[in-house]
C-alpha cells in the first residue's frame, strides 16, 4: 500500500519541489551573494557558499550609510501604522458585529472598497493635502493615510462573528457596558486573530514602497525599501555585493518574524474564510 | 444587538475619517483637477474643461498603455491564479506527507518587500553576468536584455510579482481546497476518476466563490504590485513598453508634471476599476451563487 502510493504521488512531489526551488533560491541566492566579495560575485555567481566568506560588504554599508537610522525609520512608521490599524479595525467591526443600524452593509461595503482602489488614483490628492499639513518628508506624513485598513476590519469582523452571540448576550444581561464587553470579552477571545493580522500589517507596512517613495525626500528619512533604490542609482549596479547585503538585511525582520509566527500568519489566511 | 446609534457611529469614526479624507475625497479632487492644465507648483490654475479627456482619448499612448495593461494581466493571471490554482489542488488532494513543509516553504517569499524582490531579479537578470544569463549560456543561448525589449519586459516584470504573490494567493485557494471533503474525492477515486475529471466535476465548483477572489486580487492587486519594479527598474520604458493605467497616473503627476492629464487617467482608472468589480459581482458572483 505505501509503495502504491509513492508510485502514484512521486509527481506531485516532484512539481512540488520544483516550486520550492524557484521560490527559496532566490533568497539563498541574495544571502550567499551578500557574503561574497566583488571577485567571488562575477567569479563563482551560482555558488551558494562563497569561501572564504566575506563581512566586508556588511561593515561597507555600515560605514558608507546611516543604515540604523533607516532601520529606526522603517519601524518607527511600520510601528505606529500597526498600532493604529489593529485599533481602528477592532473599532470598526465591533461597531459592525455589536450594532444594529441603518445601511450597515452600505457602509461596510464603502469601507471594505476602499482596499480595492489603486494607490496612484489617491496619490496626487494625498500628496497635495501632505504638502499643505506641512507633513511632506516627515514618517507622519507616510503613516496618516496608513491608519485604517478596510481588509483589516473585514478580518476582524469575520472573526468576531465567530464569537457566540449568546456569550455576548449574557454579558450584556448582566449589565456591562459596550466598552467593557469589547475590551473583556471579544478582544480575549479574538487575541490570536489580532495578533496574526498585527504581524500582516507589520509586513506590509515594513516593505512599503510606494507612497513613501513620494513623501519622503531628504536622504537622512528614508525606510528601507526606497534606501535600496540608492543601490540601483548611484552605484550603477555593480557592486551587487552590498546591494544583497542591503537586501538580505531589509528582509530580515519579514523573516525572522515569518519564521517565528508561521503558524499565525498561515493559519490567518486559511481560517480567515476570504470567500470573496 | 443594541440599536444605539449615536455609540456604533463613535466606534466606525477613526476608521471612516481616515476612508473619508485619504480614500473618498481624492477621488472627488481628481475630477475636479482633471479639468485644468496645472504643474502642481505654479500659483495659476488654467480651467481647460474637457480637453485634457480629449487630448488622451486622441493620443496613440492610450492604445499602448491598453494593450500593455492587458499583457500585464495575462502573465499575471498564469502565475498568481492558475499555477496556485493547481499547486493548491495538488498540495491540498494529490499528496499526502510533507503539506506543512510544503506550504511553509512556498510562502516564504510573500514576506518580502517588493523592493527587494526587485532588486534581486534585476541581479538574476542581468544579460551580463547574471545567473539566468549563465544557465542560458549552457544551451548557448545569449540572454536578452530583459528589461530593455517591449513585451520582454512585461514578461520579466510579471515573473517578480509571481515569485513574490504565488505563495500567498496558494494559501488562500488551499483554504478552498481543503474545505472539500475528504470522502468526496476518495469516492470518486473509487470509481476511477481521473484527477482531471475530479478537478473538473468536484474541485471547481466548489472552490469557485475563492477562486473568483483570487482572480480578483491577482487583478486588482497585480497591476498595483508592478508599481515598484516598474518604478525601480524600468520606470516605464523601454519607451513606455512597461507602463500601464495604474503607473501612468504617477507618471503624469510626479514625472511630466502634468496634474490634468494625470488626473484624467486617475479618473479612467478608478472607472475602468469600478466596472471590473461590478462585472464581477454581477456575473461572476451571482453565477456561482446560483450554481451552489
Amino acid at each position: 500500500m505505501k509503495t502504491e502510493r509513492w508510485k502514484d504521488e512521486w509527481v506531485w512531489h516532484v512539481l512540488l519541489l520544483i516550486a520550492i526551488f524557484v521560490m527559496l533560491w532566490p533568497i539563498v541566492f541574495m544571502i550567499s551573494t551578500s557574503f561574497k566579495d566583488l571577485d567571488q560575485v562575477f567569479e563563482s555567481t551560482l555558488n551558494p557558499l562563497p569561501f572564504p566568506p566575506t563581512f566586508s560588504n556588511y561593515t561597507n554599508v555600515l560605514r558608507e550609510f546611516p543604515l540604523f537610522t533607516y532601520i529606526w525609520n522603517t519601524f518607527f512608521i511600520a510601528a505606529c501604522v500597526t498600532i493604529s490599524k489593529v485599533i481602528t479595525s477592532v473599532m470598526a467591526a465591533f461597531s459592525f458585529v455589536y450594532y444594529d443600524f441603518k445601511y450597515k452593509e452600505t457602509i461596510f461595503n464603502a469601507m471594505l472598497l476602499t482596499f480595492f482602489i489603486p494607490v496612484t488614483v489617491l496619490i496626487m490628492p494625498n500628496y497635495l493635502f501632505m504638502s499643505k499639513l506641512g507633513l511632506l518628508d516627515t514618517p507622519y506624513g507616510v503613516m496618516l493615510p496608513a491608519f485604517a485598513d478596510g481588509m483589516g476590519i473585514y478580518l476582524m469582523r469575520q472573526t468576531m462573528r465567530g464569537i457566540p452571540k449568546a456569550l455576548l448576550e449574557t454579558s450584556v444581561l448582566d449589565g456591562a457596558k459596550p466598552h467593557h464587553i469589547l475590551t473583556k470579552v471579544v478582544i480575549p477571545l479574538i487575541k490570536p486573530a489580532i495578533f496574526a493580522n498585527a504581524i500582516l500589517f507589520f509586513i506590509n507596512s515594513w516593505n512599503e514602497y510606494f507612497w513613501p517613495l513620494l513623501i519622503l525626500q531628504s536622504n537622512e528619512n528614508l525606510t528601507l525599501p526606497l534606501a535600496l533604490q540608492l543601490f540601483i542609482s548611484a552605484e550603477g549596479g555593480s557592486e551587487w555585493g552590498v546591494a544583497m547585503a542591503v537586501a538580505t538585511l531589509t528582509s530580515l525582520p519579514p523573516l525572522v518574524l515569518y519564521i517565528f509566527c508561521q503558524k499565525f500568519i498561515i493559519n490567518t489566511f486559511m481560517n480567515s474564510g476570504v470567500k470573496g | 444587538m443594541s440599536k444605539n446609534f449615536k455609540e456604533a457611529i463613535l466606534y466606525l469614526l477613526p476608521a471612516a475619517i481616515i476612508f473619508l479624507v485619504f480614500y473618498y475625497w481624492p477621488l472627488f479632487q481628481n475630477i475636479y483637477l482633471s479639468f485644468f492644465s496645472w504643474n502642481m507648483v505654479s500659483p495659476n490654475m488654467k480651467f481647460v474643461g474637457l480637453e485634457n479627456f480629449t487630448e488622451l482619448f486622441a493620443s496613440a499612448e492610450l492604445i499602448k498603455i491598453i494593450i500593455n495593461t492587458v499583457l500585464f494581466v495575462l502573465f499575471l493571471l498564469i502565475f498568481n491564479f492558475v499555477l496556485p490554482y493547481i499547486y493548491s489542488f495538488i498540495l491540498g488532494h494529490l499528496v499526502k506527507k510533507g503539506n506543512t513543509f510544503y506550504r511553509a516553504s512556498l510562502f516564504l517569499p510573500a514576506t518580502l518587500s517588493l523592493a527587494v524582490a526587485s532588486i534581486l531579479f534585476l541581479w538574476i537578470y542581468n544579460p551580463l553576468a547574471g545567473p539566468v544569463s549563465i544557465v542560458l549560456g549552457w544551451f548557448g543561448i545569449s540572454s536578452p536584455a530583459w528589461f530593455k525589449e517591449n513585451y520582454l519586459v512585461i514578461f520579466a516584470i510579471t515573473t517578480i510579482i509571481g515569485w513574490k504573490t504565488f505563495g500567498y494567493n496558494l494559501i488562500v485557494m488551499l483554504a478552498a481546497m481543503v474545505s472539500v471533503p475528504k470522502e468526496m474525492i476518495e469516492a470518486a477515486k473509487l470509481e476511477n476518476a481521473s484527477n482531471w475529471v475530479i478537478f473538473k466535476k468536484i474541485i471547481l465548483p466548489m472552490t469557485s466563490p475563492t477562486a473568483i477572489y483570487v482572480f480578483t486580487i491577482t487583478i486588482v492587486f497585480g497591476l498595483q504590485y508592478v508599481l515598484t519594479p516598474v518604478n525601480m527598474l524600468t520606470q516605464g520604458g523601454p519607451d513606455q513598453g512597461s507602463t500601464n493605467l495604474v503607473y501612468i497616473i504617477y507618471q503624469y503627476a510626479f514625472t511630466f508634471f502634468k496634474t490634468g492629464t494625470a488626473a484624467a487617467y486617475a479618473f479612467i482608472t478608478m472607472v475602468v476599476y469600478l466596472l471590473f468589480l461590478y462585472l464581477k459581482h454581477e456575473f461572476l458572483d451571482k453565477k456561482v451563487y446560483y450554481e451552489n
